[in-house]
Protein backbone atom coordinates (compact mmCIF):
# COMPACT_ATOMS: atom_id res chain seq x y z
CA UNK A 1 0.00 0.00 0.00
CA UNK A 2 0.89 3.55 -0.69
CA UNK A 3 1.87 6.30 2.12
CA UNK A 4 -1.10 8.11 1.26
CA UNK A 5 -3.66 5.11 1.30
CA UNK A 6 -1.87 4.23 4.51
CA UNK A 7 -2.68 8.04 5.85
CA UNK A 8 -6.14 7.53 5.15
CA UNK A 9 -6.77 4.41 6.60
CA UNK A 10 -5.10 5.53 9.52
CA UNK A 11 -6.99 8.91 9.55
CA UNK A 12 -10.51 7.33 8.73
CA UNK A 13 -9.48 4.55 11.89
CA UNK A 14 -8.04 7.33 14.15
CA UNK A 15 -9.91 10.41 12.92
CA UNK A 16 -12.85 9.03 11.80
CA UNK A 17 -12.49 11.05 8.22
CA UNK A 18 -13.75 8.80 5.37
CA UNK A 19 -11.02 7.94 3.76
CA UNK A 20 -12.85 7.79 0.34
CA UNK A 21 -13.87 11.43 0.13
CA UNK A 22 -10.81 12.34 1.71
CA UNK A 23 -9.17 15.39 -0.28
CA UNK A 24 -5.37 15.22 0.28
CA UNK A 25 -4.70 18.97 0.27
CA UNK A 26 -7.85 19.92 2.36
CA UNK A 27 -6.06 21.98 5.38
CA UNK A 28 -6.99 20.18 9.04
CA UNK A 29 -8.69 23.33 9.88
CA UNK A 30 -11.15 22.32 7.11
CA UNK A 31 -11.77 19.01 8.13
CA UNK A 32 -12.07 19.93 11.25
CA UNK A 33 -9.16 18.24 13.36
CA UNK A 34 -8.00 20.48 15.90
CA UNK A 35 -4.15 21.25 16.98
CA UNK A 36 -4.80 18.55 19.85
CA UNK A 37 -6.39 15.79 17.13
CA UNK A 38 -3.48 16.56 15.41
CA UNK A 39 -0.84 16.18 17.51
CA UNK A 40 -2.71 12.77 18.96
CA UNK A 41 -2.86 11.52 15.04
CA UNK A 42 0.65 12.24 14.42
CA UNK A 43 1.74 9.92 17.67
CA UNK A 44 -0.44 7.23 15.54
CA UNK A 45 1.33 8.44 12.58
CA UNK A 46 4.73 7.65 13.89
CA UNK A 47 3.94 4.21 15.20
CA UNK A 48 2.27 3.61 12.25
CA UNK A 49 5.36 4.46 9.85
CA UNK A 50 8.40 3.50 12.68
CA UNK A 51 9.62 7.23 12.24
CA UNK A 52 10.33 9.96 14.34
CA UNK A 53 8.61 13.86 13.55
CA UNK A 54 10.17 16.74 15.29
CA UNK A 55 8.20 20.01 16.83
CA UNK A 56 9.93 21.82 13.42
CA UNK A 57 9.53 19.75 11.06
CA UNK A 58 5.55 19.33 11.88
CA UNK A 59 5.40 23.23 11.79
CA UNK A 60 4.46 23.70 8.22
CA UNK A 61 2.33 20.62 8.01
CA UNK A 62 -1.23 22.15 6.91
CA UNK A 63 -2.94 19.09 4.96
CA UNK A 64 -2.32 15.25 4.31
CA UNK A 65 -0.47 16.16 1.23
CA UNK A 66 2.29 17.92 3.29
CA UNK A 67 2.42 14.76 5.41
CA UNK A 68 2.06 12.47 3.32
CA UNK A 69 5.73 14.37 1.92
CA UNK A 70 7.11 14.35 5.37
CA UNK A 71 6.46 11.04 6.09
CA UNK A 72 8.19 9.69 2.68
CA UNK A 73 11.12 12.17 3.14
CA UNK A 74 11.18 10.59 7.05
CA UNK A 75 11.21 6.79 5.44
CA UNK A 76 13.84 7.92 2.60
CA UNK A 77 16.05 9.35 5.35
CA UNK A 78 15.99 6.52 7.21
CA UNK A 79 16.42 3.85 4.45
CA UNK A 80 12.64 2.22 5.10
CA UNK A 81 11.64 3.87 1.39
CA UNK B 1 -39.37 38.83 44.02
CA UNK B 2 -40.36 35.92 45.20
CA UNK B 3 -37.53 32.65 46.05
CA UNK B 4 -36.36 31.27 43.28
CA UNK B 5 -36.91 27.39 43.36
CA UNK B 6 -34.65 24.67 42.15
CA UNK B 7 -36.59 21.86 40.01
CA UNK B 8 -34.71 18.57 39.10
CA UNK B 9 -37.17 17.61 35.46
CA UNK B 10 -34.28 14.90 34.43
CA UNK B 11 -31.97 12.24 35.39
CA UNK B 12 -29.32 9.90 34.16
CA UNK B 13 -27.81 6.77 35.45
CA UNK B 14 -24.84 4.34 34.31
CA UNK B 15 -24.32 2.06 37.39
CA UNK B 16 -23.27 -1.28 38.53
CA UNK B 17 -27.18 -2.11 38.66
CA UNK B 18 -28.42 -0.37 35.50
CA UNK B 19 -28.17 1.90 32.94
CA UNK B 20 -30.92 4.48 33.02
CA UNK B 21 -32.95 5.53 35.72
CA UNK B 22 -35.48 3.19 35.50
CA UNK B 23 -33.45 -0.01 35.22
CA UNK B 24 -31.58 1.56 38.23
CA UNK B 25 -35.17 2.13 40.37
CA UNK B 26 -36.25 -1.19 39.45
CA UNK B 27 -33.06 -3.10 40.69
CA UNK B 28 -33.40 -1.17 43.73
CA UNK B 29 -37.24 -2.38 44.20
CA UNK B 30 -36.08 -5.72 43.61
CA UNK B 31 -33.23 -5.59 46.15
CA UNK B 32 -30.73 -6.76 43.17
CA UNK B 33 -26.96 -6.51 43.93
CA UNK B 34 -24.18 -5.22 40.92
CA UNK B 35 -21.57 -6.94 43.48
CA UNK B 36 -19.53 -9.54 41.80
CA UNK B 37 -16.16 -11.47 42.52
CA UNK B 38 -13.33 -9.61 40.31
CA UNK B 39 -10.26 -12.20 38.71
CA UNK B 40 -8.17 -13.58 41.43
CA UNK B 41 -5.07 -12.35 38.90
CA UNK B 42 -3.98 -9.28 40.97
CA UNK B 43 -2.97 -7.98 37.64
CA UNK B 44 -6.50 -7.17 37.44
CA UNK B 45 -7.74 -7.17 40.65
CA UNK B 46 -5.12 -5.28 42.53
CA UNK B 47 -5.60 -8.55 45.18
CA UNK B 48 -9.47 -6.71 45.91
CA UNK B 49 -11.88 -10.07 45.74
CA UNK B 50 -15.44 -8.24 45.12
CA UNK B 51 -16.44 -4.68 43.32
CA UNK B 52 -19.40 -3.37 41.48
CA UNK B 53 -18.18 -2.87 38.16
CA UNK B 54 -20.38 -1.01 34.99
CA UNK B 55 -21.01 -3.84 32.51
CA UNK B 56 -19.92 -1.13 29.90
CA UNK B 57 -19.33 -1.07 25.70
CA UNK B 58 -18.02 2.29 24.97
CA UNK B 59 -18.96 1.14 21.17
CA UNK B 60 -23.06 1.41 22.29
CA UNK B 61 -22.26 5.18 23.25
CA UNK B 62 -19.74 6.69 20.99
CA UNK B 63 -18.90 6.43 17.04
CA UNK B 64 -15.63 5.40 15.20
CA UNK B 65 -12.51 6.49 17.65
CA UNK B 66 -14.02 8.69 20.03
CA UNK B 67 -14.28 6.60 23.13
CA UNK B 68 -10.33 5.79 22.99
CA UNK B 69 -10.11 9.88 23.25
CA UNK B 70 -12.15 9.39 26.32
CA UNK B 71 -11.43 8.13 29.73
CA UNK B 72 -14.02 5.87 31.07
CA UNK B 73 -14.57 8.40 34.00
CA UNK B 74 -15.77 10.55 30.86
CA UNK B 75 -17.42 8.37 29.27
CA UNK B 76 -19.82 7.10 32.08
CA UNK B 77 -20.31 11.39 32.33
CA UNK B 78 -21.29 11.88 29.39
CA UNK B 79 -23.74 9.07 28.98
CA UNK B 80 -25.05 9.78 32.27
CA UNK B 81 -25.96 13.41 31.09
CA UNK B 82 -27.11 12.59 27.92
CA UNK B 83 -30.28 10.84 29.20
CA UNK B 84 -30.71 13.37 31.95
CA UNK B 85 -30.66 15.83 29.29
CA UNK B 86 -33.09 13.56 27.17
CA UNK B 87 -35.57 13.54 30.05
CA UNK B 88 -35.70 16.62 30.67
CA UNK B 89 -37.09 17.43 27.46
CA UNK B 90 -34.09 20.11 27.38
CA UNK B 91 -32.74 21.36 24.31
CA UNK B 92 -29.35 23.26 24.76
CA UNK B 93 -29.37 24.45 21.24
CA UNK B 94 -32.87 26.70 21.79
CA UNK B 95 -31.91 27.38 26.01
CA UNK B 96 -30.01 30.95 26.82
CA UNK B 97 -26.93 28.93 27.15
CA UNK B 98 -25.01 31.16 29.02
CA UNK B 99 -27.37 30.69 31.85
CA UNK B 100 -26.66 27.23 31.75
CA UNK B 101 -23.88 25.16 33.63
CA UNK B 102 -22.10 22.48 34.86
CA UNK B 103 -21.65 21.33 38.28
CA UNK B 104 -19.57 18.30 38.68
CA UNK B 105 -18.00 15.51 40.98
CA UNK B 106 -15.37 13.13 41.06
CA UNK B 107 -13.27 11.48 43.37
CA UNK B 108 -10.18 10.50 41.23
CA UNK B 109 -11.16 11.73 37.58
CA UNK B 110 -9.45 9.75 34.96
CA UNK B 111 -7.88 7.02 37.30
CA UNK B 112 -7.20 4.80 34.02
CA UNK B 113 -5.75 7.04 31.88
CA UNK B 114 -3.46 7.98 34.94
CA UNK B 115 -2.44 4.92 35.78
CA UNK B 116 -1.99 3.54 32.02
CA UNK B 117 0.25 6.29 31.60
CA UNK B 118 2.19 5.41 34.97
CA UNK B 119 2.40 1.53 33.89
CA UNK B 120 4.46 3.02 30.89
CA UNK B 121 6.46 5.05 32.33
CA UNK B 122 7.34 2.90 36.05
CA UNK B 123 6.86 -0.44 34.55
CA UNK B 124 8.26 -0.40 30.67
CA UNK B 125 10.44 2.66 30.91
CA UNK B 126 8.59 4.15 27.71
CA UNK B 127 7.88 7.74 28.18
CA UNK B 128 6.44 8.38 25.24
CA UNK B 129 3.26 8.98 26.31
CA UNK B 130 0.13 9.68 23.99
CA UNK B 131 -0.71 13.28 23.60
CA UNK B 132 -4.15 13.20 25.22
CA UNK B 133 -3.18 11.85 28.13
CA UNK B 134 -3.27 15.28 30.32
CA UNK B 135 -6.87 16.26 28.99
CA UNK B 136 -8.27 12.56 29.00
CA UNK B 137 -6.75 12.29 33.09
CA UNK B 138 -7.44 15.57 34.75
CA UNK B 139 -9.82 15.81 37.37
CA UNK B 140 -12.04 18.18 35.78
CA UNK B 141 -12.03 16.47 32.16
CA UNK B 142 -15.87 14.44 33.22
CA UNK B 143 -17.72 17.79 33.86
CA UNK B 144 -15.68 19.72 31.20
CA UNK B 145 -16.57 16.92 28.44
CA UNK B 146 -20.27 17.36 29.41
CA UNK B 147 -19.87 21.41 29.08
CA UNK B 148 -18.21 20.74 25.50
CA UNK B 149 -20.74 18.08 24.14
CA UNK B 150 -23.71 20.67 24.64
CA UNK B 151 -22.35 23.77 24.78
CA UNK B 152 -23.00 25.00 27.69
CA UNK B 153 -21.43 28.37 28.53
CA UNK B 154 -23.03 29.23 32.27
CA UNK B 155 -21.16 28.78 35.54
CA UNK B 156 -18.90 25.43 35.37
CA UNK B 157 -17.36 24.30 39.00
CA UNK B 158 -15.78 20.60 39.58
CA UNK B 159 -15.30 19.47 43.17
CA UNK B 160 -13.46 17.11 44.17
CA UNK B 161 -13.86 15.62 47.91
CA UNK B 162 -14.10 12.01 47.82
CA UNK B 163 -17.14 10.96 48.47
CA UNK B 164 -18.88 13.68 49.34
CA UNK B 165 -18.31 15.34 45.46
CA UNK B 166 -21.28 14.84 43.39
CA UNK B 167 -23.50 15.51 46.75
CA UNK B 168 -21.47 19.00 46.92
CA UNK B 169 -21.68 19.43 43.17
CA UNK B 170 -25.29 19.27 43.52
CA UNK B 171 -26.08 21.37 46.37
CA UNK B 172 -23.74 23.75 45.33
CA UNK B 173 -25.49 23.91 41.93
CA UNK B 174 -28.57 24.30 43.40
CA UNK B 175 -27.57 27.44 45.12
CA UNK B 176 -26.02 28.81 42.05
CA UNK B 177 -29.58 28.75 40.96
CA UNK B 178 -31.10 30.19 43.59
CA UNK B 179 -28.76 33.23 43.85
CA UNK B 180 -29.42 33.51 40.20
CA UNK B 181 -26.06 33.08 39.12
CA UNK B 182 -27.68 30.22 36.67
CA UNK B 183 -31.34 29.57 35.48
CA UNK B 184 -30.31 25.46 34.73
CA UNK B 185 -27.23 23.12 35.58
CA UNK B 186 -26.41 19.78 34.82
CA UNK B 187 -24.62 18.34 37.91
CA UNK B 188 -23.70 15.00 39.24
CA UNK B 189 -20.64 13.23 39.42
CA UNK B 190 -19.05 9.76 38.02
CA UNK B 191 -16.20 7.47 39.37
CA UNK B 192 -14.28 4.92 37.56
CA UNK B 193 -11.24 3.93 39.53
CA UNK B 194 -11.25 0.28 39.44
CA UNK B 195 -8.25 -0.12 38.30
CA UNK B 196 -5.59 -2.50 39.44
CA UNK B 197 -3.28 0.19 41.36
CA UNK B 198 -6.05 2.57 42.84
CA UNK B 199 -7.50 -1.02 44.22
CA UNK B 200 -4.46 -1.59 45.75
CA UNK B 201 -4.56 1.61 47.57
CA UNK B 202 -7.71 0.93 49.07
CA UNK B 203 -7.06 -2.37 50.18
CA UNK B 204 -4.25 -0.86 51.84
CA UNK B 205 -6.60 1.27 53.97
CA UNK B 206 -8.14 -2.08 55.29
CA UNK B 207 -11.83 -1.50 55.08
CA UNK B 208 -13.23 -3.28 52.14
CA UNK B 209 -15.19 -6.30 52.79
CA UNK B 210 -13.62 -9.59 51.87
CA UNK B 211 -15.88 -11.85 49.51
CA UNK B 212 -18.68 -13.38 51.18
CA UNK B 213 -18.21 -16.85 50.85
CA UNK B 214 -21.69 -18.05 50.19
CA UNK B 215 -22.98 -15.53 47.90
CA UNK B 216 -20.07 -12.71 46.77
CA UNK B 217 -23.41 -10.55 45.65
CA UNK B 218 -23.97 -10.20 49.15
CA UNK B 219 -20.57 -9.01 50.11
CA UNK B 220 -21.64 -5.32 51.12
CA UNK B 221 -23.69 -5.39 54.61
CA UNK B 222 -24.51 -2.20 55.55
CA UNK B 223 -25.54 -1.86 59.29
CA UNK B 224 -25.12 -5.86 59.57
CA UNK B 225 -24.00 -7.21 62.85
CA UNK B 226 -21.28 -9.35 60.70
CA UNK B 227 -20.60 -6.50 58.08
CA UNK B 228 -16.97 -6.21 57.18
CA UNK B 229 -16.32 -3.04 54.60
CA UNK B 230 -17.38 -1.56 52.26
CA UNK B 231 -17.25 -2.61 48.24
CA UNK B 232 -16.20 -0.14 45.66
CA UNK B 233 -18.02 0.65 42.87
CA UNK B 234 -18.22 2.79 39.23
CA UNK B 235 -20.45 4.73 37.19
CA UNK B 236 -21.84 8.22 37.08
CA UNK B 237 -25.13 10.00 37.38
CA UNK B 238 -26.50 13.31 36.27
CA UNK B 239 -29.14 15.68 37.35
CA UNK B 240 -31.09 18.47 35.47
CA UNK B 241 -31.48 21.43 37.63
CA UNK B 242 -33.95 23.83 36.87
CA UNK B 243 -35.10 27.44 38.37
CA UNK B 244 -38.91 25.96 38.89
CA UNK B 245 -40.74 28.73 36.84
CA UNK B 246 -38.26 28.43 33.98
CA UNK B 247 -39.24 24.81 33.91
CA UNK B 248 -42.74 25.35 34.47
CA UNK B 249 -43.29 28.02 31.33
CA UNK B 250 -41.94 25.24 29.11
CA UNK B 251 -43.92 22.76 30.59
CA UNK B 252 -41.42 20.34 31.83
CA UNK B 253 -41.81 17.40 34.17
CA UNK B 254 -40.70 17.85 37.57
CA UNK B 255 -39.71 14.91 39.11
CA UNK B 256 -39.20 16.83 42.51
CA UNK B 257 -37.68 20.07 43.89
CA UNK B 258 -34.11 20.57 45.62
CA UNK B 259 -34.41 22.40 48.22
CA UNK B 260 -31.42 21.61 51.26
CA UNK B 261 -27.96 21.46 51.41
CA UNK B 262 -25.96 21.53 54.63
CA UNK B 263 -22.09 21.11 54.49
CA UNK B 264 -19.08 20.73 57.43
CA UNK B 265 -16.06 19.48 57.70
CA UNK B 266 -15.16 16.98 60.85
CA UNK B 267 -11.79 19.03 60.78
CA UNK B 268 -10.95 16.04 63.41
CA UNK B 269 -9.24 12.99 61.36
CA UNK B 270 -8.56 12.10 57.88
CA UNK B 271 -10.65 9.13 57.78
CA UNK B 272 -12.38 8.43 61.10
CA UNK B 273 -15.79 9.64 60.75
CA UNK B 274 -17.28 12.48 63.55
CA UNK B 275 -20.76 12.24 65.02
CA UNK B 276 -21.07 16.10 64.98
CA UNK B 277 -19.23 16.79 61.87
CA UNK B 278 -22.11 14.88 60.48
CA UNK B 279 -25.03 15.99 62.56
CA UNK B 280 -24.43 19.98 61.85
CA UNK B 281 -24.47 19.16 58.05
CA UNK B 282 -27.95 17.65 58.53
CA UNK B 283 -29.39 20.17 60.53
CA UNK B 284 -27.85 22.84 58.19
CA UNK B 285 -29.69 20.53 55.34
CA UNK B 286 -33.03 20.84 57.14
CA UNK B 287 -32.57 24.52 58.19
CA UNK B 288 -31.71 25.43 54.35
CA UNK B 289 -34.52 23.58 53.13
CA UNK B 290 -36.93 25.32 55.89
CA UNK B 291 -38.42 21.69 57.51
CA UNK B 292 -38.88 20.40 60.76
CA UNK B 293 -37.28 16.80 61.48
CA UNK B 294 -41.07 15.06 61.12
CA UNK B 295 -41.15 16.27 57.33
CA UNK B 296 -38.71 13.77 56.08
CA UNK B 297 -39.80 10.76 55.15
CA UNK B 298 -36.95 8.89 54.31
CA UNK B 299 -32.99 8.82 54.49
CA UNK B 300 -30.50 7.78 52.23
CA UNK B 301 -27.68 7.14 54.52
CA UNK B 302 -23.92 7.05 53.49
CA UNK B 303 -24.17 3.37 55.28
CA UNK B 304 -20.80 2.00 53.58
CA UNK B 305 -20.72 -0.62 55.81
CA UNK B 306 -17.64 -0.01 57.22
CA UNK B 307 -17.18 -1.59 61.54
CA UNK B 308 -16.68 2.06 62.45
CA UNK B 309 -18.65 4.40 60.08
CA UNK B 310 -22.20 2.83 60.30
CA UNK B 311 -22.81 3.44 63.95
CA UNK B 312 -21.65 6.58 64.08
CA UNK B 313 -24.17 7.74 61.23
CA UNK B 314 -26.89 5.85 62.70
CA UNK B 315 -26.20 8.25 66.14
CA UNK B 316 -25.90 10.93 64.47
CA UNK B 317 -28.88 10.57 62.71
CA UNK B 318 -30.75 9.68 66.36
CA UNK B 319 -29.57 13.02 67.00
CA UNK B 320 -29.59 15.46 64.68
CA UNK B 321 -33.49 14.49 64.33
CA UNK B 322 -34.44 13.65 67.52
CA UNK B 323 -37.53 11.11 67.90
CA UNK B 324 -37.87 10.95 64.53
CA UNK B 325 -34.50 9.98 64.26
CA UNK B 326 -35.67 7.01 65.88
CA UNK B 327 -38.71 6.12 63.40
CA UNK B 328 -38.15 7.30 60.12
CA UNK B 329 -36.87 4.79 57.76
CA UNK B 330 -33.63 4.41 56.58
CA UNK B 331 -31.65 2.15 53.98
CA UNK B 332 -28.35 1.98 52.40
CA UNK B 333 -28.58 1.27 48.58
CA UNK B 334 -24.51 0.73 48.55
CA UNK B 335 -25.58 -3.10 49.69
CA UNK B 336 -26.75 -3.34 46.02
CA UNK B 337 -24.56 -0.71 43.85
CA UNK B 338 -21.43 -0.21 45.99
CA UNK B 339 -19.33 2.70 46.59
CA UNK B 340 -19.25 4.86 43.80
CA UNK B 341 -17.09 7.53 45.72
CA UNK B 342 -17.23 10.61 43.81
CA UNK B 343 -20.30 9.62 42.41
CA UNK B 344 -22.00 8.52 45.28
CA UNK B 345 -23.94 11.15 46.97
CA UNK B 346 -25.37 11.91 42.89
CA UNK B 347 -26.49 8.19 42.44
CA UNK B 348 -27.61 8.27 46.06
CA UNK B 349 -29.76 11.32 45.70
CA UNK B 350 -31.54 9.74 42.45
CA UNK B 351 -32.30 6.10 45.03
CA UNK B 352 -33.57 8.79 47.53
CA UNK B 353 -36.26 9.72 45.34
CA UNK B 354 -37.86 6.67 44.88
CA UNK B 355 -40.08 7.62 47.25
CA UNK B 356 -41.32 10.59 46.06
CA UNK B 357 -41.46 9.55 42.63
CA UNK B 358 -42.45 6.18 42.81
CA UNK B 359 -43.90 5.48 46.27
CA UNK B 360 -41.07 3.01 47.16
CA UNK B 361 -38.41 2.34 49.94
CA UNK B 362 -35.39 1.02 48.48
CA UNK B 363 -33.81 -1.13 51.04
CA UNK B 364 -30.59 -2.04 52.77
CA UNK B 365 -30.27 -5.57 50.60
CA UNK B 366 -29.22 -8.54 52.97
CA UNK B 367 -29.44 -7.09 56.48
CA UNK B 368 -31.05 -10.20 57.95
CA UNK B 369 -29.22 -9.41 61.11
CA UNK B 370 -28.71 -5.20 61.95
CA UNK B 371 -26.52 -4.14 64.43
CA UNK B 372 -28.14 -3.37 67.55
CA UNK B 373 -25.23 -0.01 67.52
CA UNK B 374 -27.29 0.64 64.26
CA UNK B 375 -30.17 1.34 66.51
CA UNK B 376 -32.32 3.04 63.22
CA UNK B 377 -35.71 1.85 61.79
CA UNK B 378 -34.02 -0.01 59.06
CA UNK B 379 -35.53 -0.79 55.48
CA UNK B 380 -34.44 -4.16 55.98
CA UNK B 381 -33.65 -6.69 53.20
CA UNK B 382 -37.26 -6.00 50.96
CA UNK B 383 -38.16 -2.86 49.42
CA UNK B 384 -41.17 -1.22 51.28
CA UNK B 385 -44.00 0.64 50.31
CA UNK B 386 -43.61 4.12 50.87
CA UNK B 387 -46.57 6.37 53.04
CA UNK B 388 -47.39 9.76 52.07
CA UNK B 389 -44.37 11.27 52.51
CA UNK B 390 -43.21 14.93 51.84
CA UNK B 391 -39.29 14.93 52.15
CA UNK B 392 -36.23 12.81 51.80
CA UNK B 393 -32.50 13.43 52.89
CA UNK B 394 -29.19 12.07 51.18
CA UNK B 395 -26.11 11.82 53.28
CA UNK B 396 -22.61 11.37 51.66
CA UNK B 397 -19.58 11.68 54.41
CA UNK B 398 -15.90 11.74 52.17
CA UNK B 399 -12.61 10.91 53.63
CA UNK B 400 -10.78 14.13 54.62
CA UNK B 401 -14.43 14.95 56.60
CA UNK B 402 -16.29 15.92 54.27
CA UNK B 403 -19.64 15.90 55.37
CA UNK B 404 -22.49 16.10 52.79
CA UNK B 405 -26.68 16.22 53.20
CA UNK B 406 -29.25 16.89 50.45
CA UNK B 407 -32.66 17.10 50.78
CA UNK B 408 -36.05 16.93 48.31
CA UNK B 409 -39.44 16.97 48.50
CA UNK B 410 -42.74 15.96 46.45
CA UNK B 411 -43.31 18.65 43.67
Amino acid sequence: MDTLSRIKDLAARELGIDAGKLDPNATFDTLGVDSLSFVEFMFKVEDEFGIKVSDEELNGVKCFADLERLISAALAAAGKA
Amino acid sequence: MSARRVAITGIGIVSPIGCGLEAFWRSLAEARSGVRRLPADPASSGGVQVAAPVDWDPAAHFKGPEAGTLDRVTQFALVSAAQAIAAAGFDPAQADRERVGVYWGTGMGGANTLESAYAQVYGRRDFRLRPLTVVMAMNNAAGSNVAVRWGLMGPFANFSTACSSSAMALGEAMRAIRDGRADAIVAGGAEALLTPATLAAWLAVRTLAPADAADPAASCRPFHRRRAGLVLGEGAAAFVLEEEERAQRRGARILARLTGYGNSCDAVHMSKPDRDGQVRAMREALADAGLAPRDIGYINAHGTATIVGDPVECEAIRLALGEVGERVPVSSTKSMHGHLLGAAGALELAAALMPLCEGVLPPTAHLDEPDPACAVRHVAREAERAGDLRAVMSNSFGFGGSNVVLVAERA
